[in-house]
């Protein structure tokens, strides 16, 4: 192929090709960038948070409007956690203090020992006098679920505590890398005055209320027990009958409103309403970013467009001259097209230096991830399609120019 | 000539219809992009209290036990301890003083056909209203003596008072709030800060106002859970007696002064305050004491978060994309025109002339790029505003936006307008005359 007349030809005539060059460039920059968050945001949404079949789960907070004391509250979550037992199509239902992807809960620093002078984590705290394990679907990969015996009420004018605890794989890994954690002992804070628990079962997973980026996402501990007494209200969590969750809802709220004696306020949330919530700004990220990269590739579509077909314009009398000499249309389509390729190659190559800095800075900045290498190359290869289906328009149109036609007029 | 080239340059976007409208269009889709999400960032870095922003200051301390001090780490609490908010209080520093915290409460309407409801609020000192401006329809803060004694008053926001009262004056009524007979004394305009930079921490950032008001010596007094996160380094005495005695950070404190440099004596107070903590026990790190006021404060808890700022960034990378795009544009626009150029160069325009005319020719086009770029602007700021009640509260465009729209779009069709500007100004008159 003749590359060199096309080099020698578009270094007379420069502006044109540096230009498209640059819109490729900073497009394939932006491009990559923007394709590689949207992916990985994807991916952070899209993680398990350890429950099983999380269509069916859902949340209902009660608040009771009576001011009775701690033991009224606590006869009063026992009989609200029976009375939605007892709707049909529920399959289990916990009372417990916290739900993943809610944003808002406990937390709890974990240590090994408690007399190490920093904590080993940060933990989010569950607890529940109902099985998590059963209602959520919880996976337990190494010891057992809590024996009845050690679940504990916790009146909060008391200092009474629980004693046992599970806690995920990734918690387990960290806190005793290599080494079964069932039969262990840990600590919430450090000192003397840290409490002592012995881990006797480790799940699968289970997602924090933030449901953190960072390994810290699955650092979680379930402790058995209910706290009461401090304010006339409770969360549960139920399971329903799949497919059911919609008609559970609305009799548990049912069911609840008429057993209870008092006024009583309820907020019913599913698990898919939380996962919608936590990653929404994720979500709209992700189609800005979307809606952006289509915009990107149609602007520099029509930007490659109109500069071809200026230069069509511009050398109709050459293209005729050739024509006439003999030059087969298949040439010229081809001339155009080798142009505009070595233009975008150029361009591909400005492309993946500017993104590989414009990634730099969303780093440094922005403490984004890096760039995976193959987004670029990707990216590239988009470009170089891109440019060969926008030339071919106009370089069609100039292999058709009649050289007749072309030669004559002046 | 000024009006003349203005009229020929509206003249000329009817000349190649097809590529004027793509570059029209170009221009406007960047300015557009560029535009919604600098509308974001721009509502949410707002200053929020401009008038007193460098008067308003939140004291933080360190009151984490010794054993685990590292004085590299970050800052380590947000908020301030319960002893702490009473003995700022009394400390009658600065102009007014209040130490707050988030309640949800359930309210019981008066009104037997409306169910009973949670609603949101804060739990302040009387000095709230006057620092923070809260504009007032009916009645008024409660009194000193009110704080002084917890007494059992509520101001409502204007939403609440109109659902459970309609048109009356509510001032005076009574209503039940968590299970206790409240009096209302107040009831405020509608005061939705944005960002909500009072109470930065627990709950969202750019939520609606507030539902109600109590004071925060009844909330106290009622026992009412806080609503929002608590820092606890190191156990405290169970129940509530035992949080108020704690060292967890679980309210939050403002100092408003006189001046903007009275900064430096409220300082020396909180570190005069720290110290004399100090000899009794508490506060032991001996980190620094904080003061930040409202701007640093927004800084400091990330009221614009990453997201946003890059949006923002690869929206101006795509403007700048479109920007390349325009030249080329405008380059074929103005190359087929050499001859007109030649033509207008031989009867006597001098080149600064030619330059003129196809730069206010290319303003021309950045200002229909502007005005579709506003539309479009206003159409992605809805799109963008669906995705939840707290992002549509930012995603409006104000004044100042507006002209930055067409700012922004006619400096950028004069910044593509420049390269293709200069080269029909090299046109020969002679060679463009010799070949017609």
């Amino acid at each position: 192929m003749e590359i060199r007349p096309i080099l020698s030809a578009l270094l007379r005539n420069k502006t044109g090709a540096i230009l498209v060059a640059l819109q490729v460039a900073l497009s394939l920059a932006i491009l990559a960038n923007a394709l590689h968050i949207v992916s990985e945001r994807r991916h952070v949404s899209s993680r398990p948070t350890g429950v099983a079949d999380e269509h069916a789960v859902f949340s209902i907070d009660v608040r009771n409007l009576m001011s009775g004391g701690p033991e009224q509250m606590l006869a009063t979550q026992k009989r609200e956690a029976e009375v939605i037992r007892a709707v049909p199509g529920v399959v289990a239902v916990a009372n417990v203090n916290q739900i993943p992807l809610s944003q808002s809960g406990w937390n709890n620093s974990v240590a090994v020992d408690r007399k190490q002078v920093d904590e080993t984590a940060p933990s989010s705290f569950y607890f529940s006098p109902d099985s998590l394990v059963k209602t959520w679907g919880l996976k337990l990969v190494e010891g057992r679920d809590f024996l009845p015996g050690e679940y504990v009420d916790v009146n909060t004018n008391t200092n009474d505590l629980p004693h046992h605890v599970i806690v995920t794989k990734a918690l387990a890994e960290k806190m005793w890398p290599g080494v079964p954690a069932t039969g262990k002992n840990m600590y919430f804070g450090t000192g003397e005055d840290a409490i002592e628990v012995r881990v006797v079962g480790v799940v699968e997973r289970l997602q924090t209320q933030n449901a953190e980026v960072t390994p810290r996402g699955e650092y979680a501990s379930i402790a058995p027990m209910r706290r009461y007494g401090d304010f006339a209200g409770a969360k549960y969590t139920v399971r329903a009958e799949p497919g059911q969750r919609e008609r559970v809802i609305r009799e548990v709220e049912a069911a609840l409103r008429k057993a209870s004696p008092t006024p009583i306020i309820l907020e019913s949330t599913t698990l898919d309403q939380h996962r919608k919530e936590r990653y929404r700004a994720d979500m709209a990220l992700s189609w800005m970013l979307v809606t952006v990269s289509v915009l990107l590739l149609l602007i520099t579509a029509s930007g490659i467009v109109g500069m071809a077909s200026l230069w069509v314009t511009q050398r109709r009398k050459q293209i005729g001259v050739r024509r006439a000499l003999g030059a087969r249309k298949m040439d010229i389509l081809r001339y155009f097209i080798t142009e505009n390729f070595m233009i975008t190659s150029a361009g591909v190559a400005g492309g993946v230096l500017l993104g590989v800095a414009l990634n730099q800075l969303l780093v440094t900045k922005l403490e984004m991830a890096r760039l995976p290498l193959e987004y670029l190359v990707s990216g590239g290869v988009i470009f170089w399609l891109l440019g060969v289906i926008a030339v071919y328009g106009p370089a069609w149109r100039a292999a058709s120019i009649s050289p007749a036609l072309a030669t004559r007029s002046a | 000539m000024f009006s003349y080239y203005f009229k020929l340059g509206v003249r000329s976007l009817r000349r190649n219809p097809a590529l004027t409208a793509l570059m029209v269009l170009t221009l406007a889709i960047g300015v557009a992009a560029s535009v919604s999400t600098l509308t974001i960032l721009h509502m949410m870095s707002g200053d929020p209290i401009p008038q007193k922003s460098e008067r308003l200051f939140v004291p933080i301390f360190d009151v984490a036990p010794v054993d685990n001090y590292n004085p590299a780490e970050k800052l380590r609490e947000n908020q301030v301890t319960y002893p702490d908010v009473m003995n700022l209080l009394k400390s009658g520093q600065g102009v007014r003083r209040t130490g707050l915290y988030g309640i949800s409460a359930p309210i019981e309407p008066p009104r037997k056909d409306l169910p009973a409801f949670s609603a949101q609020g804060v739990a302040p000192t009387r000095d709230f209203f006057a620092m923070f401006e809260v504009p007032f329809v009916r009645g008024q803060a409660w009194s000193a003596q009110d704080d002084e004694r917890g007494a059992d008053v509520i101001v409502l926001s204007r939403a609440i008072a109109e659902k459970l009262f309609g048109e009356a004056n509510p001032v005076g009524q009574r209503i039940n709030v968590m299970g206790f007979p409240f009096t209302i004394v107040g009831v405020t305009d509608k005061w939705e800060p944005k960002p909500r930079y009072y109470k930065l921490v627990g709950g969202e950032q750019f939520g609606d106002g507030e539902e109600f008001f109590i004071p925060l010596g009844s909330a106290i007094r009622h026992e009412t859970t806080h609503n929002g996160g608590m820092n606890c380094s190191e156990r405290s005495d169970p129940g509530f007696e035992g949080k108020l005695r704690s060292n967890c950070t679980w309210l939050q404190f403002w100092f408003e002064t006189e001046s903007a440099g009275d900064r430096a004596q409220l300082q020396s107070y909180i570190d005069s305050y720290a110290a004399e903590q100090r000899k009794l026990g508490r506060m032991k790190r001996a980190a620094p004491n904080r003061l930040f006021n409202v701007t640093e404060w927004m800084q400091e808890r990330e009221v614009v978060d990453k997201d946003t700022r890059l949006s923002a960034w690869l929206a101006f990378g795509f403007l700048l994309l479109c920007l390349v795009n325009t030249i080329g544009l405008l380059l074929a626009k103005f190359s087929v025109r050499a001859a007109e150029v030649g033509i207008r160069r031989a009867l006597g325009a001098s080149r600064r002339e030619i330059f003129r005319q196809f730069l206010i020719e290319s303003a021309v086009v950045g200002l229909a790029g502007g005005v579709l770029g506003l539309v479009l602007a206003f159409g992605a700021l809805a799109l963008i505003g669906m995705q939840s009640s707290e992002v549509a509260s930012l995603a409006h465009m104000d004044l100042t936006m507006l002209a930055f729209t067409f700012a922004l779009s006619v400096l950028a069709a004069v910044l593509a307008g420049l390269l293709p500007t200069w080269r029909a100004c090299q046109v020969t008159p002679a060679i463009q005359l010799k070949s017609q």
